[in-house]
């Protein structure tokens, strides 16, 4: 069983970087707007970001973007798109075990994280700089349980969700809301309070802040960092029974 | 609505026996689409399931892979029950399935990577024998049907699989694709593997099948060999002919009297025999003999698709219960069960 899942797992790290959707959203889309919003506010310090640099503030929030794309537009799209054309019907059929697609899912989503957020760092480096972590382990914790959740999230929504077309447009709907809100848009202090309530009960806003706090030097986050754990715990279960129908 | 399932260790299989189905049934929403079927298909058979669209010939080679859990019904392949050993078994058959695709930017030589198990064939070997070595670096999208369908023999038979279920094959392909796909299915049955084919193509079923297994509405309305479902099912052999000027009407009584001849009719100056195929040479023989060769002679051979339709038609004409009491009438249970195959609901209502 490991030799078909290893072959498996070979043949979707190919086809992810094949995958025009997740070049767009999950590499360049992030690394993008994260270098138009990082000089938009300039780099000194200012009360609107707690005192920190804005383009600090956003370097450290846009690994988030990242695991957002991930979970919420390039799994649904791609296993919705997999049942939708037969695909899952064709691995069953030919002997791979129900578990193995999801559990390949799972690690190509956090090998596309990873990797994403290497390249954003990277671009960010020269340009802004990256800001030096406070809390190397919380922001550790919140970026793998927060990629952990999200992409169970992408595998449930690509197990419930009837076609490609509906993925994308669900995908989209979840992740620009998220997007804005969660940590690329403006800081929580430029928000209307309306906003901001909205926001707090983002997950993603969640993870931005289990992981933006503790780097920056701004809180442990550890309430976030609770959420994040609950909320990979909840959708990591929920994922594994539906992709074991 | 029964949901139990008989023991399949009750299911007494022979040494040769690759699938055993006893009362499969299978509903969605409700309904059934697979109504009582029982199949046989022994090791080296190249088997056919025939019908039209919604006949549930799929969902029932769907069940038999274990892609399907039946409502009712027993079923053993290679030895094991599909419904509960689906992951030993699946490895086991090589599938082709309808409506399936591969991820479009897989390439050829991927896909085989792929689906090459432990001990798998070679790959290249494969693809060379189905014409597809040249394409060894393109992706999946830029093929053709016929490629993809032969990709797809490819990819099912790379793991030495014991048994080939092969569904709608030809759907879609040109002629050429068409040909291609069908000399790739007759290269199978030469090398003796065990086939199971699901078609509304009656021409491949009738060029490639041992035997074929006819269904309406999930139920199995009759089994045998093409030529056997030909000769108990279709209109007759038609022989038409101007009448010559230099014929006499004896020659119309000598047809009459000619071995395997049923009618004979004369209108407008056009004769018309209709008989089993045998008549076709003794009407020819006749004609040759009395010097009056018509150069305006044309025979109708009856098809597998004519014997389709004929049953069909007699199954519509009589309902459901008429479907199967046509096949009784004619004596078709005692051999559709010798055959290997024969119909439950039959069975049940003579039992």
């Amino acid at each position: 069983m490991i030799t078909s899942f290893g072959r498996l797992l070979r043949a979707e790290l190919k086809l992810m970087l094949r995958d025009p959707l997740v070049l767009t959203f999950v590499f360049v889309f992030p690394v993008l707007t994260m270098l138009i919003i990082g000089g938009s506010f300039g780099t000194k310090p200012d009360p609107g970001f707690a005192n920190i640099n804005p383009a600090h503030w956003y370097v450290a929030s846009y690994l988030t973007v990242v695991i957002g794309a991930t979970g919420l537009i390039m799994l649904p799209v791609h296993l919705a798109s997999y049942r939708e054309r037969g695909v899952l019907r064709r691995f069953a059929a030919a002997g791979f075990p129900r578990w193995s697609f999801s559990l390949a899912q799972l690690v190509v989503g956090l090998v596309a994280i990873a990797a994403a957020s290497a390249v954003e760092l990277g671009v960010a480096a020269p340009v802004y700089g990256i800001p030096a972590l406070h809390e190397s382990w919380r922001v550790v914790s919140g970026l793998l349980l927060g990629s952990v959740a999200f992409v169970s999230i992408g595998v449930l929504l690509g197990t419930l969700l009837p076609s490609a077309r509906a993925a994308q447009a669900v995908g989209l709907i979840l992740f620009f809301p998220s997007f804005l809100l969660g940590g690329a848009g403006p800081p929580p202090r430029g928000m209307g309070a309306a906003m901001r309530e909205i926001a707090s009960f983002l997950p993603l806003t969640q993870v931005t802040d289990s992981i933006r706090d503790p780097w920056l030097g701004l809180g442990t986050a550890t309430g976030s960092l609770i959420a994040v754990a609950l909320l990979a715990a909840a959708a990591t279960l929920l994922a594994a029974r539906r992709a074991a129908l | 609505m029964c949901k139990r399932r008989p023991d399949v260790s009750l299911i007494a299989m022979t040494n040769t026996e690759v699938v055993t189905v006893r009362g499969l049934r299978k509903l969605y929403g409700g309904r059934p689409v697979v109504d009582g079927v029982d199949l046989d298909v022994h090791e080296g058979e190249v088997v056919g399931l025939i019908g039209a669209n919604g006949a549930g010939k799929t969902t029932t080679v769907e069940c038999i892979q274990g892609l399907r859990r039946p409502d009712a019904g027993a079923l053993r392949v290679l030895g094991l029950d599909p419904a509960t050993e689906a992951e030993r078994l699946r490895p086991l058959i090589g599938s082709q399935l309808q409506e399936s695709a591969l991820p479009d930017r897989l390439r050829v030589a991927e896909a085989v990577e792929l689906f090459s198990p432990r001990g798998a064939r070679d790959g290249d070997r494969l693809l060379e024998q189905f014409g597809l070595v040249e394409r060894r670096r393109s992706a999946f999208a830029s093929l053709s049907g016929g490629e993809r369908q032969r990709l797809f023999l490819v990819l099912a038979l790379l793991g030495r699989p014991r048994l080939v279920i092969l569904d709608e094959l030809t759907q879609g392909l040109d002629p050429g694709a068409r040909r291609n796909v069908l000399e790739a299915v007759a290269q199978l049955r030469n090398d003796g593997t065990t086939v199971l084919l699901v078609t509304h193509e009656l021409g491949d079923a009738e060029a490639l099948c041992d035997r074929v297994v006819a269904m309406r509405a999930g139920r199995i309305l009759d089994s045998g060999s093409p030529a056997e479902l030909v000769d108990r099912h279709s209109r007759r052999a038609t022989i038409e002919f101007g009448f010559p000027d230099s014929a006499s009407l004896a020659l119309l009584e000598e047809l009459r009297g000619v071995v395997g001849v049923d009618e004979v009719e004369h209108a407008a100056r056009r004769v018309t025999v209709r008989g089993d195929r045998r008549a076709i040479a003794h009407v020819g023989a006749v004609l040759v003999r009395a010097g009056s060769v018509p150069a305006d002679l044309g025979v109708q051979i009856p098809s597998l698709e004519d014997a389709l339709l004929g049953l069909l038609e007699a199954a519509e004409a009589n309902g459901h219960a008429g479907a199967n009491g046509h096949a009784g009438a004619n004596g078709h249970a005692a051999t559709n069960g010798a055959a290997g195959t024969h119909n439950h609901y039959l069975t049940g209502a003579l039992g």
